[in-house]
């Protein structure tokens, strides 16, 4: 309890700092914005059985924070349990959307709030030789499998996704939950991504 | 057909139980008799007074068996201190002793290893205690006597003898869950040769207690043992033991609606024992062992056509020749040399393995006077699959006087990776992700790379190139006896576990199917450590109190450092923002239970030769996964909660030769099927025994 305490005085203290940062540069719109996207649906076919994974991904754009069908502005996309970025090369994966921006990622593993600046030395993009940006696997990435009997994929709290666009701004993302309505009781509700993100409009500014 | 064996062997014992007119064997109903004489042979392989052996060690008689009313093996150990019965994958359960899981205990019958691992797990419950005449526990490693697998603790089974003249013993017990359990026992034994006989069946209809799936959660099955001893002196010098043991089950296989099928398991063993007493100083013995396990599988779907079938079949063989030499009463030595060979088929396996050892163990012992005993023992391990191995042991025992004794041992402990960890090739039909065993892989994977099953190659594959290594511990124990007074006794023992190259699997490929091919991995680190106390207290002549209590702190190294470090974080609610968690927030290795808690209250009513007792065990809360993501068991996630199964058992004797018992297992009726699925909930019994 006492944790929770004091995180909540971080959150405080932390949306007041950007706050008044914004009031300083007399901006009327805030160039940051802090968003939840719920139940993004995710979805997959094959990858039971012997049959390869296959299925587009769900895109995502940072900059209008909604599902995306073009084939050129997005940032980052889903299926399943992986994820993808607008930048890098084909992974070889069946159905994977043409890379053709400047994407990349990396995990940071501290709080989304006290994430406050990008390194940028740390992003890498995806590629068929070192792997996903964001890798997938139980506790490579930003989820742990709990096998069976429960077969649930956990967000691992304190894992902070660091996204560069495909245009260079910069977001990060944490993932609340794999499962429709936060609800994991029932396996049906797998692939609905729910997930808070900040996104720096300004282009090339690596602080949050 | 054994149905009608059985049935005539009855009437067979029955018959002669009415025309015998052997005389039976006057026992000594005195504790304190029994008390000095109580011997153990598994902690030094030698028969030795249990008082004076320097290791933490538990002994239960057959008369403590018979006090609980137990029918197989799994029923009485989850009793004693310290010790935990853990249900597992395919509803067996395996034995958790000082916070070490099932795998890294030695489970022994007359001193030779039981097999048959199917699942990593070996099922207790396969053990009947009918012919049980004592159980031996040794906690702590003893690889320098045992070899392979003896790194948590051993648990040795040593089964009747032939008594002096013609005798026998037939027992029932009938119980909830249409349970029935049926033995009978014939003994012989007159100048040089001795018989022993024994069978018994045991049968159960099943129970539900979820009722919302398709299966049950324990499916009908009936199981028969079948035990045949012989003892003959050739002369006092020369002896020779046979024995032969037989055990056969099938269960129902329900998988779910439409599919079901049958399982069955076959085990044999024979073990031959040659003695040989050279002089009063000298003797030897030769044994030969060899054993099989062989369990099947299948599924039938609606129609009656087969959907899956599966098996395993393991054979185990092993001579062993050693020597004890006692040249005076302060010093003893024995030494060993054996051979091992061992192999496995079974299905989603890469080809027949096979493992060959030899191994050679000497262990020295000082006496003097019942007031200092030191234990010094090494052996030797050579195996064509895996590193060799060297374990030593060192004990101590000093009796300050008749109240306080201190004693001490430091020893090591190894278990080879097993048959699946090396030689798996199992790829899941329903996901679809693959499991290779660790010397399986540099020839699986490049064919799988051949199919374009592969899309990327995490761990080139020279890593694999190295033999995956034995894990292995050093246990430390440290204990007092206490004998503050005739009337009470206690025991204390602080122990630590320290093991290195856990076995763990990790992802090795990823497949273009998107799933992952596993393989097998030296990780991780972890200790156990706690207390363990007994006591025992005897109000008077007819009322004894024991309790026994295990405090356990089982934690894996790395995750300290992480919550040492910072690197671990938690939620409250699924929203709400992620917090770091400190060191004390790591809960440790899951399924196990900090504190531990049993008591026994036994109670012999003289007037009506009737023995009663009520027993409790506690067990405090555990977890069972992670439910929060984090990939450890912290204070934030769900834990089972902690409870207690009460028992109660009375036994009357009437003229001698009965006996008729009832009792109640778990009478407060406790069950979590979800969480605990080996806890099957109020069992009612009644039972007879009819010695002859």
């Amino acid at each position: 309890m006492k944790s929770s305490y004091q995180y909540k005085i971080l959150i405080f203290l932390f949306v007041f700092a950007f706050t008044s940062c914004n009031d300083d540069d007399g901006t009327p719109l805030p160039a940051e914005q802090y968003l939840q996207i719920t139940n993004l649906h995710a979805p997959m076919t094959g990858g039971q059985g012997q049959e390869p994974s296959s299925g587009s991904y769900t895109k995502f754009d940072f900059a209008t924070a909604s599902v995306t069908t073009s084939e050129t502005d997005w940032d980052i996309a889903f299926r399943a349990t992986t994820i993808i970025v607008n930048g890098g090369s084909s992974t070889g994966d069946a159905d994977e959307p043409e890379r053709n921006g400047n994407a990349a990622a990396y995990i940071k593993s501290l709080p989304f709030s006290e994430v406050t600046s990008v390194v940028v030395s740390d992003f890498t993009q995806d590629s068929l030789e070192e792997g996903l940006a964001i890798p997938t696997g139980s506790g490579n990435g930003w989820y742990t499998y709990t096998g069976p009997p429960e077969h649930l994929i956990l967000p691992i709290p304190g894992k902070t996704l660091v996204i560069r666009t495909r245009d260079f701004k910069y977001a990060k993302v944490e993932i609340l939950s794999y499962y429709r309505d936060l609800d994991d009781s029932v396996a049906g509700n797998a692939r609905y991504y729910t997930f808070n993100y900040l996104y720096n409009a300004n282009e090339n500014e690596t602080t949050f | 057909m054994c149905c009608l064996r059985l049935s005539l062997l009855i009437l067979f014992c029955g018959t002669q139980w009415l025309f015998s007119q052997a005389p039976t064997e006057v026992v000594l109903d005195s504790t304190e008799v029994e008390n000095l004489n109580e011997v153990i042979i598994s902690a030094t392989r030698t028969k030795r007074q249990l008082s004076s052996v320097p290791l933490p060690t538990q002994l239960i008689s057959a008369k403590a068996i018979a006090a609980a009313n137990s029918i197989r093996l799994n029923d009485i150990l989850e009793e004693q201190t310290g010790l935990l019965m853990v249900p597992d994958y395919g509803g067996v359960e395996g034995l958790q002793m000082q916070g070490l899981d099932n795998q890294y205990n030695l489970i022994l019958i007359d001193g030779v290893p039981l097999i048959g691992r199917s699942a990593g797990t070996l099922d207790l419950s396969r053990v009947t205690v009918g012919n049980i005449k004592q159980i031996e526990i040794v906690k702590g490693p003893s690889s320098s006597l045992y070899g392979n697998e003896a790194l948590a603790g051993v648990v040795n089974i040593l089964t009747q003898t032939p008594k002096t003249g013609f005798g026998g013993c037939f027992y029932y017990r009938g119980g909830s869950f249409s349970s029935n359990d049926l033995s009978t026992e014939l003994s012989y034994k007159k100048d040089k040769l001795g018989l022993h006989a024994f069978v018994n069946r045991f049968s159960n209809e099943g129970y539900d207690l979820v009722d919302s799936d398709d299966v049950n959660t324990v499916e009908p099955f009936h199981n028969y043992t079948f035990n045949t001893k012989i003892n003959y002196e050739f002369s006092e010098k020369v002896k020779l033991f046979v024995s032969g043991r037989l055990y056969h089950q099938v269960q129902d296989n329900v998988a779910s609606a439409s599919y079901d099928g049958e399982s069955q398991i076959d085990e044999w063993n024979f073990h031959s024992k040659l003695e040989l007493k050279f002089n009063e100083s000298w003797d030897s013995q030769l044994e030969f062992y060899a054993t099989t396990y062989k369990a099947e599988e299948f599924l039938n779907d609606t129609a009656g056509n087969l959907f899956s079938y599966s098996d395993f079949k393991q054979r185990f063989l092993r001579p062993e020749f050693r020597t004890v030499l006692k040249p005076n009463a302060q010093n003893s030595f024995i030494a060993g040399v054996g051979m091992q060979f061992e192999s496995l088929q079974r299905t989603d396996f890469f080809g027949y393995p096979k493992f060959n050892s030899s191994y050679l163990y000497s262990q020295y012992e000082y006496t003097k006077n019942d007031e200092f005993n030191l234990i010094l023992g090494l052996r030797f391990d050579r195996h064509n699959e895996y590193t060799s191995q060297l374990s030593p042991k060192a004990a101590a025992r000093y009796k300050f006087n008749d109240k306080l004794a201190v004693k001490g041992s430091v020893s090591y402990g190894f278990k080879t990776p097993d048959f699946r960890q090396l030689y798996f090739d199992f790829t899941n039909a329903t996901v679809g992700y693959t499991v290779l065993g660790y010397n399986a892989v540099t020839t699986l994977i490049p064919e799988l790379e051949a199919n374009g099953d592969i899309a990327s190659l995490f761990v080139p594959l020279s890593v694999f190139e190295d033999n995956l290594k034995p894990e292995c511990s050093i246990g430390y124990n440290f204990g007092i006896d206490l004998g503050i007074d005739p009337k009470l006794k206690i025991n204390l023992n602080l122990f630590r576990n320290e093991i290195s190259n856990l076995i763990d699997t990790r992802v090795i490929a990823r497949k273009t199917n998107g799933q992952n091919v596993f393989s097998y991995y030296n990780v991780n680190e972890i200790y156990t450590q706690g207390l363990e106390f007994n006591a025992s207290l005897k109000f008077n002549k007819n009322t004894v109190l024991t309790t026994g209590y295990q405090l356990l702190y089982a934690k894996d190294k790395k995750a300290v450092q992480a919550f040492k470090n910072g690197e671990v974080f938690a939620r409250l609610t699924p929203t709400s923002p992620a917090f770091v968690l400190s060191k004390k927030d790591y809960f440790g290795l899951l399924n196990r239970s900090r504190h531990m808690l049993n008591f026994k209250l036994s109670y012999h009513m003289q007037k009506w030769n009737l023995d009663s007792n009520i027993r409790a065990t506690y067990r405090s809360e555990f977890g069972l996964y992670d439910n929060n993501g984090n990939g450890y068991l912290d204070a934030y996630d769900n834990f089972v909660s902690g409870y207690s199964i009460l028992d109660f058992a009375i036994n009357k004797t009437i003229f001698e030769h009965y006996k008729l018992g009832f009792g109640m297992d778990n009478f407060l009726d406790f069950n979590d099927p979800q969480n605990i699925s080996n806890i099957a909930g109020r069992i009612v019994y009644g039972n007879v025994t009819i010695n002859f």
